[in-house]
């Protein structure tokens, strides 16, 4: 099954089955990749495929907008993604806990779910999570406007695009654009509400924090730390914000170990 | 199969994903990039996955088949490299149902 309607929109999710070992975990892992221009397929190539291996049933999916995923014009606020998860999974019949692995914004949804779902959440992974913390937006607004400057020196012709760049930086530019100029993506983001301290700390389950020394987020670590009630928090050495395609060996191993551990990932 | 069957079925596939118009331009073949030549972004070697799913089913498992890669591998794999992996794990499951 590579494509599903849900919440009216046709989203693309990979399902990975390996054969089960009998210590695999018993829930699925959902991976939720990071914003902008990242698809299921940062994760597909890294981490994803070894967990499934290790015997779990793993879901990836394309958040609205991105990657093989249908592009609305509208729907792009963390509730939004929220509810696209919850949707997600609904449609595909996974109504039990599931545990989630989360990339940078796709962080952000794991943590959005877990509040507005924790009897859904078996334990988290959050790699990177950007976490709206007060000041989260004007930060991720910098960010985007960055971005937008360099795409906007492009005038976005496909053809000249494809001979003078090649079909990747012309298709990447093209989609950035489109999401930029055409939808509310800009406008939804800027309006997240800051995360209330009260929701994640009583969040019980296990969740498992990784970030980089010299992550531009290391700060929202603390707060994961201090709130949540079973947090384990690791930085990594020499790093920044791009731990999965920087250390992706280490998180690999960070991660078998997590689906590996009955303690970490609670009841069976 | 032979490899080259395997070769026409996995270029058909390719020529889908990328279009017909920039498939048109290259001769897909056993030594072609999947990044140098074709420029196949990763989601598009998902999508290329799903359709090979769907025409081999369990008789290739791709799942291992990437689990041992690093993503550099992957991407930087020929067309050859892809095809040769479908072709033994069709030659092993012929042998064990056979």
């Amino acid at each position: 099954m590579a494509e599903i309607i849900a919440r009216g929109i046709r989203f693309h999710v990979q399902r990975l089955t390996a054969r089960r070992p009998a210590s695999a975990p018993v829930h699925p892992v959902v991976f939720i990749h990071g914003l902008g221009m990242d698809n299921l397929s940062s994760f597909y190539y890294t981490l994803a495929n070894p967990v499934a291996h290790a015997g779990a049933d793993v879901i990836l999916y394309d958040q609205r907008g991105q990657g093989l995923s249908e592009r609305p014009r509208t729907g792009y606020r963390v509730s939004d993604s929220v509810a696209d998860l919850a949707a997600i999974l609904d449609t595909l019949g996974v109504d039990g806990p599931v545990h989630l692995v989360g990339n940078s914004y796709g962080g952000t949804v794991a943590l959005g779910f877990a509040v507005a779902y924790p009897d859904r959440v078996a334990s988290m992974v959050l790699i990177e999570a950007h976490v709206p913390v007060p000041g989260w937006a004007e930060q991720m607004a910098a960010t985007i406007n960055e971005i937008k400057i360099r795409l906007d020196l492009s005038d976005g012709d496909p053809v000249r695009w494809t001979a003078q760049y090649g079909r990747k930086l012309a298709r990447r530019a093209a989609l950035g654009r489109d999401l930029i100029h055409h939808t509310t993506f800009v406008a939804d983001l800027l309006a997240t509400e800051p995360f209330v301290e009260r929701d994640l700390r009583v969040f019980a389950r296990p969740v498992r924090a990784v970030y980089g020394e010299h992550s531009d987020v290391l700060h929202h670590s603390h707060m994961l730390d201090g709130l949540l009630p079973s947090c384990a928090l690791t930085v990594l050495p020499d790093l920044d914000h791009w731990l999965l395609p920087k250390a992706t060996q280490v998180l690999r191993a960070i991660v078998l170990d997590w689906f590996a551990t009955p303690t970490a990932v609670g009841h069976r | 199969m032979t490899p080259d069957q395997i070769l026409a079925e996995v270029r058909a596939m390719l020529t889908e994903i990328i279009g017909a118009e920039y498939a048109l331009s290259l001769d897909i073949s056993m030594d072609t990039s999947f990044d140098a030549d074709l420029e196949l972004e990763s989601i598009e070697f998902v999508k290329l996955s799903t359709m090979l799913a769907e025409r081999y089913g369990d008789r290739v498992d791709f799942v291992a088949f990437l689990a041992a890669k690093e993503f550099e591998e992957i991407i930087e794999m020929t067309t050859g490299v892809l095809v040769t992996y479908i072709a033994n794990c069709l030659a092993l499951a012929g042998a064990i149902d056979g």
